[in-house]
């Protein structure tokens, strides 16, 4: 209605989407929902179970957590050293990790260990790499010797004519960005800083 | 280096340790020849030492301006000041008008709309849409 | 109007002047000070030399004009000045604090050159009082901090930038130029020339300290730079008059140091004790905040595999709109049936890394329960010490 009125020269027809509202039955309906009546009825909320007459005749403890993220200084049970009185405190059911089997890990491998590469055969990657950095990338001796690239970057290191040559990959790429994309980039890498701030 | 430290300052909060009044100067300011400046001549003759004695973190000066109203100015830590026409006031007007001065914060006046405004972190914490049992209504 | 109080003297720890068992020293002082000839750099370098005859007759004849002649104000003017009355009453000082020791803790080297009116011996022992204070505290309450955060908590407790913040809460002022004639409630420096570099580093005990580039490492700085790891600042250039300037930041914070000495030499251990942690100790800081992570995930895992925990895993307990264009993913970090952190974030990786933050701030952060300092020790009765937790220190990668 309201909108019929800010532009009355459009004719009505030609906004199909106000229509339905303005029939008497949708109005009616969003009146219905709005009553008074019925807004306090549904904000009648019960109390929580744990503040009701228990059959305890005695007094007892309300346990009622907050609805809030753990605050930092509130030390991890595992974390207290075992001459600490907080230990004994602390019971299972405020630590809070009744359901741990139910989460999902957030990597789908899981990260076993399995220590298998001898000296002999790091000697062999460092080789490879070194001699050969063009078909001996990070992956392909990855998958070669059944470890993790990263495991490869942690032992070696690529020659100097690869790491130049991929700079100036990376250059070219760059040069081609835009001043959005370059401010989207650089802006993602300071909200990545962030993190370790905890901002 | 896996951990650095990140420059702060503290934030004082007065009150909180020491307490530190923060009206540091009062100056009053009389006629000898105005009708006008009778009261302030009187406050200054009878009521000023024992207020200056009461009150010893206050610097008091009295100085004369002839041919002008009687005024009381204030000089807060904050760099702000107050002033405050005494004009035609008996000198129990003026004791309260300075310990108005006195007791102010020199912070311009405004409405306070919460009864609580503190730095420290709530109790119970931030509340969190994704902790805490989900109640059904 | 002055508000002067009746102060009970104590008559051991005054000023070289104003004790009044040396008249001649004082005698000497003052015609030291009174031979205008005399450069005040050379004057405190040829010491007490000065003989009684030197100095000319009429400055003792007429005291008022010999104010100006005075680098800084006389002691005799400490007790005329409602400035400084007020600054001993608002700080609710110790009565056994005189006002003479309050107006020599106002003046600066820059100011006045002789080590027996400027407040730079006061300062040395106030700033050795404020960093054991601090330090000591900071270490019992939190004895798992790194000690990149202990320098960085000692700098925000008794760092030049708060005691300069101090001071403007305490209703110091500062003068416009020293001299014998001022008030002496006032802070008395002599102001940086134009254009001077604020924050050159000054000498070092380091070797090879002209490398610039060189990596300087934790314990280095423990070892060669100040309480709060930084390499000490150098002192300003000499201007004309042969006199350096100071910054407004470093007097106002000299000041404050130096009441904490004045205090400490003539009220006492537990007055100077209380004063610190009253004005302090009391103030706001947020220790969690002073912490920054470069890779919280990899530290995590190497604390628990030095406190042999299970390695840490890290596990979404809720999640909210994947495929939307704001996810929420709360993730916790568990080792084994245990939470040690958790913390919500847009991204899996970034949740996963904000919890590793909070896990390792809940590990830096414990703080053992009814904490004592070795300084509580020191008071009449106190029970005897017990040792406090030590912890094996800081995650090293």
């Amino acid at each position: 209605m309201a909108a019929c009125i800010v532009c009355p020269k459009r004719p009505l027809l030609a906004l199909p989407f106000l229509l339905p509202s303005c029939e008497p039955v949708a109005l009616e309906l969003r009146r219905n929902q709005s009553s008074y009546r019925r807004t306090k009825q549904r904000l009648r909320v019960k109390p929580d179970a744990s503040f009701g007459a228990s059959n305890q005749s005695r007094d007892h403890i309300i346990y009622n957590p907050p609805p809030t993220a753990p605050s930092v200084y509130q030390t991890p049970t595992k974390f207290l050293p075992p001459d600490d009185a907080r230990r004994a405190l602390r019971t299972d059911a405020s630590s809070g990790s009744e359901n741990l089997d139910s989460f999902a890990p957030i990597y789908k491998s899981s990260p076993e260990k399995t220590y298998h590469l001898s000296p002999s055969d790091i000697e062999e990657i460092r080789k490879l790499r070194l001699t050969d950095p063009m078909s001996w990338s990070r992956w392909k001796l990855a998958k070669r010797f059944g470890c993790s690239p990263m495991f490869i970057a942690m032992v070696c290191e690529a020659a100097p004519e690869k790491k130049e040559m991929q700079k100036q990959v990376l250059e070219a790429i760059q040069s081609r960005w835009g001043a959005k994309r370059r401010m989207a980039r650089e802006d993602r890498q300071l909200r990545r800083e962030t993190w370790g701030r905890d901002e | 280096m896996p951990v650095q430290g990140v420059k702060a300052v503290t934030t004082a909060r007065n009150g909180v340790g020491a307490f530190i009044l923060q009206c540091k100067r009062l100056d009053f300011h009389y006629c000898d020849w105005a009708g006008s400046s009778r009261g302030m001549v009187a406050f200054l003759k009878h009521k000023l030492p024992a207020i200056a004695k009461e009150n010893p973190q206050i610097e008091i000066r009295v100085s004369p301006r002839p041919h002008r109203h009687p005024v009381i100015k204030g000089q807060y830590i904050n760099g702000r000041e107050k002033a405050i026409c005494v004009r035609n006031l008996e000198p129990e007007q003026i004791v309260n008008k300075v310990s108005l001065l006195k007791e102010a914060s020199g912070e311009k006046l405004k409405r306070i709309k919460k009864p609580v405004s503190s730095i420290n972190e709530s109790v119970r914490g931030i509340w969190s849409p994704f902790h805490g049992e989900y109640k059904g209504i | 109007m002055k508000r002067l109080q009746l102060l009970r003297w104590s008559s051991s720890a005054l000023s070289a002047r104003a004790r009044a068992g040396v008249r001649l020293q004082q005698n000497i002082a003052r015609g030291a000070r009174y031979q205008t000839t005399v450069s005040p750099a050379a004057q405190s370098e040829s010491g007490q030399l000065a003989d009684e005859q030197s100095f000319p007759p009429q400055f003792s004849s007429n005291p008022q004009q010999s104010k100006y002649a005075l680098p800084s104000p006389p002691v005799e003017a400490a007790r005329e000045s409602a400035k400084l009355a007020a600054l001993h009453a608002r700080l609710y000082l110790p009565s056994r604090l005189p006002l003479e020791t309050l107006a020599r803790s106002l003046v600066d080297t820059s100011a006045d050159p002789n080590p027996n009116f400027n407040n730079e011996s006061l300062a040395t022992l106030g700033h050795d009082l404020l960093t054991y204070y601090t330090s000591e505290h900071l270490l019992c309450t939190y004895p798992r901090l790194p000690l990149t955060v202990i320098f960085a908590a000692m700098y925000a407790y008794v760092g030049p930038k708060t005691l300069t913040a101090m001071a403007k809460e305490w209703g110091v002022e500062t003068a416009a130029a020293p001299g014998g004639e001022v008030d002496p409630g006032l802070l008395q420096f002599k102001r940086l020339l134009p254009g001077t570099e604020l924050n050159a580093e000054g000498a070092t005990m380091r070797p090879n300290a002209h490398q610039k580039s060189w990596r300087k490492s934790i314990t280095s700085r423990i070892v060669y730079d100040n309480e709060f790891g930084e390499q000490p600042q150098t002192q300003a250039p000499v201007d004309a008059q042969g006199a350096q300037g100071v910054s407004f930041e470093r007097a106002n914070a000299t000041f404050v140091r130096a009441l904490m000495g004045s205090i400490y030499l003539h009220a006492g251990r537990p007055a100077a004790k209380r004063f610190f942690e009253q004005h302090f100790l009391s103030r706001h800081l947020n220790i969690s905040e002073l912490f920054n992570f470069s890779q919280p995930a990899r530290d995590l895992s190497r604390l628990c595999a030095r406190e042999n925990f299970e390695p840490p895993v890290a596990k979404i307990i809720s999640e909210t709109g994947r495929k939307s264009r704001h996810p929420v993913f709360i993730v916790g970090i568990f080792s084994g049936k245990d939470k040690l952190g958790e913390a919500a974030g847009a991204s899996l990786l970034e949740a996963r890394s904000r919890a590793a933050v909070a896990a390792l701030k809940g590990w830096y952060l414990y703080s053992p329960l009814n904490v004592r300092v070795p300084s509580s020790t020191e008071e009449e009765g106190a029970a005897p010490w017990k040792p406090v937790h030590v912890d094996l220190g800081e995650v090293i990668v």
